[in-house]
């Protein structure tokens, strides 16, 4: 029974960590919180089923494919919502409504085009449940765990041995300085806004995949949880959304097994609030991010 | 008449409840705190409100009353700790304890679960009886209902005015000044002598004693409240409010509210594209006017404009550029003669 609920803890976990890396990258970039991510995760769930379902392809290419969308997104919510506002040198607050205005644009068009109802991947579409005796895993559960640790360890490797990812930790250092060195800002910018935009698409897939109900409400609510793993871990560390988003998953699962399960959507705030006595700057996070409004 | 049919007084009652709450988050943001916790105290507002006039039979004004004490005294106990964090640490934290009451009143047996609250004495339901009793049926032309919705906005008008009028008082006092300080640098205000904590607290205090009024309020206006009604999407929908309108001004809450309430409304013709606009325009907004559409030199020049303020008005800015070039001009005629 707990080994059981340990697997379902850390495969929703390891969608959490997707989702919140996403987050966090372009927390970490750009000072600000993405409202839109949700959003951008919500239209990647519907791209990865529509390619499922109509086209009738891979799981796996239906992921990619929504990656790709995601990307594009991304891209746009830069271009669209976050650029006009940098050049401005403007609060915190203008780039968060900026942000929340995309995310009810796409919820709303989701809404028109595909209709309120929730769909779902096709019954049986990915195999059965795998028994290793002491506990069972679902072919789902090893898709969405799998394809999670290979794309952290993906963005790892990006992040810490390539040329963009050094530009990108440099940019999240400190802009001035980045520019000064040769960095280009305005085209990190946009590619880290698309690298965690293609993680927030590529998390729907998997989401929409192991929970099987996809709906334009579902960004929000999973957005909301992206924004409690951001606050655990610390915001703008990469580190701390992974391990904030394994946390969150394995507590949310076992206080649903344990008991509490109508106190589950509380459980994450309820696990931030007692943080924030403890340690206000998250688990991982620096002082220095994140200060003023 | 047909301006006066129930729906748009509605409307207005909304579009008042609106501006009463996008004032607490503006009062919240003017001493330089995001705290997205009004939902929250709006709903523990509306709730204790709500029970008071249901099941202890309180009158109206006591339980709303009540509602906004309570509301404050949860915003002491949860502000102790989240007033020392700062920026987008305290929004968030704040928004958790708003998802956290939500929960609680979802799971609590005298909020009566997911089904929520009904039949709460409503307050232009209570006003219409007294103008009937008043015999105020067809009075100028106008019935009962109509009369009884008035006198409903007019009592919330008041209201409204007076915590406007509240905001202005403060913002020129020595209080709102520690605030502005506070704002615009929290460690050079410390360093010059202001209490920075207390003077957080007092914010956060105030504007969850506003949110709780404003849930008194809307809880007995709706006559039916539930959790969902405090979701996350009222915070943000609070949040807007100031931020549309102008946040560094009390006018801009009521602003932002006012045409919040009203553009759904405006735009329903458009069905189902209107969500679609409203986010778009948010958007585009941000990009045109990202401090909102009333800034502080805004509302400066309409009220001189109006005869309030007599003394020009030259911003903080301009004064140092008009000293660098008066020095400048005065090196320059020393070089020449």
């Amino acid at each position: 029974m707990f080994l059981q609920q340990l697997v379902n803890g850390l495969t929703l976990g390891s969608l959490y960590a997707v989702l919140a890396i996403g987050l966090t990258l372009v927390f970490g970039v750009l000072n600000i919180i993405n409202m839109a991510h949700g959003g951008i995760f919500m239209i990647g769930a519907f791209v990865g089923l529509f390619m499922v379902t109509v086209f009738d392809v891979n799981i796996f290419v239906a992921l990619i494919v929504a990656m790709a969308v995601g990307a594009i997104l991304g891209y746009l919510l830069e271009f669209v919502a976050l650029r006009p506002l940098r050049k401005k040198k403007v609060s915190h607050l203008a780039p968060l409504i900026s942000t929340i205005g995309v995310s009810i644009f796409l919820e709303s068009l989701a809404l028109l085009l595909w209709g309120p109802q929730t769909r779902s991947f096709p019954p049986d579409y990915i195999g059965g449940l795998i028994d290793f005796g002491v506990f069972k895993i679902s072919m789902v559960q090893i898709i969405g765990l799998g394809v999670s640790v290979v794309l952290m360890l993906i963005l790892n490797i990006v992040i810490k041995k390539t040329k963009i990812g050094k530009a990108i930790r440099a940019v999240s250092m400190s802009t001035e300085t980045a520019a000064l060195l040769g960095i280009n800002p305005t085209m990190i910018i946009s590619v880290t806004v698309m690298i965690a935009s293609a993680l927030g698409a590529a998390a729907g897939v998997l989401v929409g995949l192991s929970f099987n109900a996809i709906e334009p409400t579902m960004g929000v609510i999973i957005g909301f949880k992206g924004l409690a793993v951001l606050i655990l871990g610390g915001l703008g560390n990469i580190t701390g959304a992974m391990v904030g988003g394994f946390i969150l998953g394995v507590a949310e699962i076992f206080s649903v097994a344990y008991g509490a399960s109508t106190f589950r959507d509380a459980v994450a705030f309820g696990l931030i609030i007692l943080l924030l006595f403890w340690r206000p700057q998250g688990l991982f996070g620096s002082k220095d991010k994140g200060g003023r409004p | 008449m047909d301006l006066l049919n129930p729906y748009y007084l509605q409307i207005v009652m909304f579009f008042i409840i609106n501006a009463i709450m996008g004032i607490s988050i503006y009062f919240t943001l003017a001493s330089g705190q995001l705290s997205l916790g009004a939902a929250g105290f709006m709903s523990v507002g509306a709730y204790v409100g709500a029970i008071l006039s249901l099941k202890a039979d309180l009158p109206i004004v006591l339980g709303i009353i009540i509602g906004g004490l309570v509301a404050s005294l949860v915003a002491v106990i949860i502000g102790l700790p989240t007033t020392r964090l700062r920026g987008l640490y305290l929004a968030i934290a704040t928004l958790g304890f708003g998802e956290v009451v939500r929960v609680i009143f979802l799971n609590l047996d005298i909020t009566n679960g997911a089904l929520g609250l009904s039949g709460i004495p409503s307050i232009p339901q209570e006003l219409t009886n007294l103008a009937y009793e008043l015999d105020m049926d067809g009075l100028m032309g106008i019935d009962a209902v109509a009369w009884g919705n008035l006198m409903a906005i007019i009592i919330l008008l008041i209201i409204l005015v007076l915590i406007i009028a509240f905001c202005v008082r403060i913002n020129n006092s020595r209080v709102g000044r520690a605030f502005a300080a506070i704002k615009a640098d929290d460690h050079a205000a410390e360093l010059m002598g202001i209490n920075v904590v207390y003077y957080k607290m007092m914010a956060f205090i105030i504007g969850a004693f506003i949110a709780g009024i404003g849930g008194g309020l809307y809880a007995h206006i709706t006559n039916f409240i539930n959790p969902t009604d405090f979701s996350y999407h009222k915070v943000v929908q609070i949040l807007l409010f100031p931020v549309f309108g102008g946040s560094n001004v009390v006018w801009g809450s009521v602003l932002g509210s006012f045409i919040l309430t009203l553009l759904p409304e405006v735009l329903r013709f458009l069905s189902d594209y209107r969500d679609i606009i409203y986010g778009a325009l948010l958007v585009i907004l941000m990009a045109v006017r990202p401090d909102g559409i009333l800034t502080e030199s805004m509302v400066d020049k309409i009220s001189r404009k109006l005869g309030f303020k007599k003394a020009p008005y030259i911003p903080e800015s301009q004064v140092l550029t008009e000293r660098f070039e008066a020095y400048k001009r005065k090196q320059q005629e020393e070089k020449q003669g």
